[in-house]
């Protein structure tokens, strides 16, 4: 279990981190989610001890870790560029922890195999990491990261500069293996996809603060803020003002927006917001019906489905996921409909 | 194009070829370099009477030996004492200073004063008359003498130990020193397992250019070692210019440079120089 109470860091002026507080269960998958400057990978750097805190303290397992050096504390963690050993073969590199932790040759021995074994590179044992390619030295950090048994294991953006086929092959696999291991994880990335699909819990960051903290699909469904929403996923977004609670609707430049009283909650008539439709809750209808009409401007073909660009006037661009069959050309003049049990309604 | 940017005159750009700006630069060693050496492998054998190889017989008798021996080992020593000084001042501008820059340039200045001036400096400083040994009623026994020697050395060739380590240190990914941490090993730990290992080619190159200038070091022991701190080149430049026995100061140049290559042959085949440098 990590425990991570009001952690701020200060960079001289900058304020890299702001009074974050988080915790991630015992064998749990977190993730901090974020754009670069955010502050998720100051916090890991933190949590690993490889950066002090301005103020605040990080707890491993109840004990608090926050003045020890990173070697004081139990912890694996994958770098974003591997940074594996280059002077070392593989077996050496992932002996190199299990010495400092005080693995008898015997135990050294039975964890290297093992975990050799589970990121499937027990061949290249013997080879030095500059021969490996960069998905089987990204293997090779895992398993050195693992093989102690460290309390947390923390990814500093592990997949980056992966091609797309191999980060997902990765991906799953890293999640496959924290299952198997049952080691509570925290994984730092940019990449929303990677979030959404790896993660027990998300915490969303920008500007060193925390703007959402749940589950991949309350982060996606019921994103807290605009910028949440923006960052999570694609939506069509249309500024407004809320008409009325019964019944529940609000004004935009283009037409009223039905919506339901949920969504509501909180807004007075009259205060401004933003509404968010997500690609795939928008379908195509008969011209005429909607309130979102408009020209096509693009059809993208991404295989499983098509996304679909509609300038609907005033400055406001919709975006449709639809299945590969539909009929659509660009300048086709569509209509898009809604159930409005799925607006998602947000402070302006 | 020769250079980009600067316009090159027609008639200038058909003769200077990369070919021909080889020939320049390999013309001046060949003439300068290259003929004076096969000069005095001439000039080490004697034409006249008593035998070809007489000079050679002459530089291997033992008074001339003990000087070569000699030479290697204070070129031993004043490397092993610069490595060790170069390489900790190196660590320190190199993770551990916030003004790299300005200390770099100290570590260089030296090199812009003579050596000459720079020994009469440290002789100044350990004369009896000097103010710093009044006050301390002793120089330690440094000056004329091999520590007075091995301390020149050490000074003068420091800059050429701190360069490459420097260079050798600044190219470690830093994730490398935090991913040793992180696995557990104490500063000192990953020092010796993964800075050390990942700077060697530093010190290597450090090395190898320490050990041959202070071992054909001629200012040094001349200005502050004491009479029996003679090296090689001080008995190669009696011989020519006091002796004017040429043929005597040939042979004991061919010899004293064919041991140091022969060392440094040996020297590679337990250390692969060109693997070594090669990450530099």
């Amino acid at each position: 279990m990590l425990e991570v109470e009001n952690l701020t860091k200060f960079y001289g002026d900058l304020r890299a981190v702001n009074d974050l507080s988080f915790r991630i269960e015992e064998g749990e998958f977190g993730t901090l989610l974020g754009p670069s400057g955010c502050g998720k990978s100051t916090t890991l750097r933190t949590i690993a001890g490889l950066v002090d805190p301005t103020e605040g303290g990080i707890y491993l397992r109840g004990d608090d870790v926050t003045g020890q050096a990173p070697n004081e504390r139990n912890i694996g963690l994958v770098f974003q560029d591997s940074a594996t050993f280059p002077h070392m073969t593989v077996e050496e590199n992932i002996e190199y922890g299990l010495k400092m932790s005080g693995f008898d040759p015997d135990e050294r021995e039975k964890q290297i195999t093992k975990y050799l074994d589970l990121v499937q590179i027990s061949e290249y044992r013997d080879h030095r990491p500059t021969e490996l390619s960069g998905g089987q030295e990204r293997r090779v950090s895992i398993a050195r990261a693992l093989a102690y048994e460290p309390d947390i294991l923390l990814l500093d953006e592990p997949l980056t500069g992966l091609d797309r086929v191999l980060r997902q092959d990765l991906r799953n696999e890293i999640k496959q293996i924290q299952r198997e291991v049952e080691v509570t994880t925290l994984y730092v990335t940019h990449d929303q996809e990677e979030a959404l699909s790896m993660s027990d819990k998300i915490l969303v960051l920008n500007n060193g603060e925390k703007q959402q903290e749940g589950t991949p699909t309350e982060i996606y469904d019921d994103p807290s803020n605009r910028f949440v929403a923006n960052f999570v996923g694609k939506s069509t977004r249309l500024p407004g003002t809320v008409a009325s609670h019964d019944p529940p609707q609000i004004d935009t430049p283009i037409g009223t927006v039905p919506t339901d009283t949920a969504s509501l909650d909180g807004f007075d008539p009259g205060s401004d917001v933003e509404v968010f439709l997500r690609p795939e809750d928008l379908s195509l209808a008969d011209a005429g019906d909607g309130v979102l009409r408009g020209s096509v401007t693009n059809v993208e073909y991404l295989g499983t489905y098509s996304e679909v660009l509609i300038d609907a006037g005033e400055g406001i661009q919709a975006v449709l996921h639809t299945s590969t069959s539909a009929d659509v050309d660009i300048g086709d003049e569509v209509a898009l409909t809604f159930d409005p049990s799925n607006v998602i309604v947000l402070e302006a | 194009m020769i250079v980009e940017g600067i316009p090159v005159p027609k008639f200038v750009e058909r003769r200077v070829s990369s070919r021909s700006l080889a020939a320049f630069g390999l013309g001046f060693l060949t003439v300068f370099y290259i003929v004076p050496i096969l000069f005095l492998y001439w000039n080490s054998l004697n034409f006249g009477g008593g035998g070809l190889f007489s000079n050679y017989e002459r530089a291997f008798s033992n008074i001339y030996l003990v000087t070569l021996g000699r030479s290697f080992y204070f070129g031993a020593l004043t490397t092993v004492v610069t490595l060790a000084l170069g390489y900790v001042l190196a660590y320190y501008i190199a993770f551990r200073s916030s003004r790299e820059k300005f200390l770099l340039g100290l570590v260089v200045l030296p090199l812009w004063i003579a050596y000459v001036i720079r020994y009469l400096g440290i002789q100044l400083l350990l004369f009896p008359s000097s103010p710093l040994v009044q006050l301390l009623g002793t120089d330690f026994g440094i000056l004329f003498s091999t520590k007075g020697v091995i301390v020149g050395l050490t000074t003068v060739f420091l800059p050429f130990a701190i360069l490459p380590i420097y260079h050798a240190l600044k190219s470690i990914d830093e994730d490398l020193i935090d991913a040793s941490r992180t696995l557990g090993a104490t500063q000192l730990r990953t020092v010796r397992s993964v800075i050390l290992p990942l700077s060697l080619s530093g010190v290597v190159a450090g090395g190898i250019i320490v050990f041959i200038l202070a071992t054909g070091s001629f200012l040094a022991p001349a200005m502050l070692g004491g009479p029996s701190d003679t090296m090689i080149a001080n008995v190669i430049e009696q011989s020519y210019s006091q002796t004017f026995d040429l043929g005597l100061a040939s042979s004991l140049a061919v010899i004293y440079t064919t041991i140091l290559l022969v060392l440094l042959m040996v020297f590679n085949s337990y250390v692969n120089l060109g693997e070594v440098l090669g990450e530099l």
